[in-house]
């Protein structure tokens, strides 16, 4: 009889192998990017994907997505709204499911807790109800207050970056989780979580108040996972090289592929692990991003 | 004489306005934003507390609150006294009346409902995709009181009707706008652009030319304005900075020169 208790690191190849054509997946930030790599380079197909900013819009652009639920898709450098996002959605060639930070986070939370809605008051009055009529306006029973009822928003799979994480799944983020992370992971059916560093089960138990996530499904060892985004207390995000990506994206939205093409190739497709893909970001790059 | 830039003057309009004491919450890309909370706190609110994406702060000690380079700079925490992820901004909002917030959109109306959605009459085919909502409808929906901060003034920009609202400012007039609505923050208070101040009518909560910026005509207002303003009898020039709200701005604030640029 096998009295050994289950290791639960796998590499991120492996890990990425179970997100497949068709799934809802949520990530989290800071961006997985080992991950969301991986997820491109297997070509996977028609995704509905919960995300924001850059990992969201080269996911679009890498042709995965079919729809997005989003709160955000700015932060480009130059680019107000993420240039593929912006062309796909107007193109109609990805459905918007529109909604905003509250309204995500009542949906996130009604998944984990198998309610048919939860209640949210942000987004009366707006828009919101029109464009997106999963989102139901109704008379609360007690007060007859006019409210959003936020159907669940459930991932087969959630995909997060965090600090540290023992071999058994108890993930430990630098400073306290980010910021949709812990309502993406309780919503999933499963959880992927890469991390800076495994440490030790005793480590973990040392401190057991920083666990922000138990018994996660998968972890796997991603040093410098989140590059080009930041990880706190390791390195700060890559700002040339969101501007390299960005300006590709513009070029992509503008009509014109070969740079995002380009792009996608070099740091998606054509290195087959995480640890290629940084050889071709290259150590000196690395190793100036460390934290101030 | 004219030795401030417009952004210098936007920022410390909304300086003067912010009070000793409340919660001032940036989201991202605002830096006259960014730059007027960190000026009212050095300046006058040594108990005001900045909270930028979720990082809490109280750092009127500092010699210096220099602006980050970008928005999401995650070396602000290296100030924070309390982080809270995005799941958790929202879990105290009945405490908000004193919380201020900072909006932009792609769109304004007449009755300050602002929108990040996107422009044209489908939503399905939009002509111009905007980034999406962000949490300005729950934040306008709580907060005491919210400005609208725009770096453009255009007939573009400001409509009579928006084409979507993200975020639910006077609806469609009257004073009883938001109350009927069941919605409990105090809504916008001002509309600030490179020209000019709007406020919204006591009454019917139209917006209203306030002040114009030194040098600008109503008359450039009207035409950059793609609705009718409600035009007082008598327009003030907004009131430049003085050379010590400058001072602080310049040399313990806005260290890089953002709003100079």
């Amino acid at each position: 009889m096998n009295t050994r208790r289950r290791e639960r690191i796998v590499d991120e190849v492996d890990a990425a192998s179970c997100i497949v054509d068709g799934m809802t997946i949520a990530i989290g930030q800071p961006t997985p990017m080992a991950l969301v790599r991986q997820i491109i380079r297997r070509g996977v197909k028609n995704l509905t994907i919960v995300d924001a900013g850059f990992s969201l819009d080269l996911l679009i652009a890498a042709g995965c997505a079919r729809k997005v639920i989003s709160y955000y898709a700015g932060g480009g450098f130059g680019n107000p709204v993420m240039p593929a996002f912006r062309r796909a959605a107007e193109l109609g060639e990805i459905e918007v499911w529109e909604c905003e930070e509250g309204i995500l986070c009542a949906g996130l939370q009604a998944a984990a807790q198998m309610l048919p809605f939860l209640p949210w008051r942000g987004g009366i009055g707006t828009s919101l109800p029109e464009v997106n009529p999963e989102l139901r306006v109704f008379q609360d029973p007690i007060n007859g207050e006019t409210l959003l009822a936020v159907p669940p928003i459930k991932p087969e799979v959630t995909i997060l970056h965090a600090a540290a994480a023992d071999a058994y799944g108890n993930v430990q983020h630098h400073g306290g989780p980010g910021w949709i992370d812990l309502f993406m992971h309780r919503a999933a059916d499963r959880t992927i979580v890469q991390v800076e560093q495994v440490i030790s089960n005793e480590q973990v138990r040392a401190d057991p108040w920083k666990t922000t996530i138990p018994a996660a499904d998968v972890i796997v060892r991603a040093p410098f996972g989140a590059h080009p985004f930041y990880s706190r207390g390791f390195y700060l995000q890559d700002n040339e090289h969101l501007r390299e990506y960005s300006s590709a994206s513009s070029d992509f939205a503008a009509g014109k592929s070969d740079t995002i093409a380009a792009y996608l190739n070099r740091y998606c497709r054509r290195p087959p692990t995480h640890a290629d893909y940084l050889e071709e970001i290259g150590i000196r790059r690395l190793l100036s991003l460390h934290e101030y | 004489m004219n030795d401030y830039s417009i952004p210098e003057l936007m920022a410390v309009f909304l300086a003067r306005d912010l009070r000793d004491g409340e919660v001032l919450r940036v989201g991202v890309a605002t830096p006259v934003a960014e730059a007027a909370v960190r000026l009212a706190h050095l300046t006058h609110g040594p108990n005001i507390e900045l909270v930028f994406l979720g990082v809490r702060m109280n750092v009127a000690h500092l010699e210096t609150i220099p602006m980050p380079a970008f928005g999401w700079d995650s070396r602000v925490v290296r100030w924070a006294e309390s982080y809270s992820d995005t799941g958790h901004r929202f879990d105290r909002v009945k405490d908000w009346s004193n919380n201020v917030f900072f909006i932009g959109g792609i769109q304004v109306d007449a009755y300050g409902n602002t929108n990040l959605i996107g422009v044209g009459p489908d939503y399905r085919r939009l002509k111009f995709r905007g980034p999406g909502s962000v949490g300005t409808p729950t934040l306008s929906t709580h907060v005491g009181r919210y400005y609208i901060v725009l770096n453009n003034h255009n007939p573009r920009l400001f409509v009579e009707k928006c084409d979507y609202i993200s975020a639910y400012g006077w609806g469609r007039g009257g004073a009883d706008a938001r109350r009927r609505m069941g919605i409990p923050g105090g809504g916008p208070k001002y509309c600030i652009t490179p020209l000019c101040v709007m406020d919204f009518a006591e009454d019917s909560k139209r917006m209203r030319l306030k002040s114009v910026h030194p040098g600008i005509s109503v008359e450039t207002v009207k035409q950059a304005t793609g609705f009718e303003l409600i035009i007082p009898d008598s327009i003030p020039a907004t009131e430049p900075p003085t050379a010590e709200e400058l001072h602080v701005l310049r040399t313990r604030v806005d260290l890089a020169g953002r709003l100079r640029h």
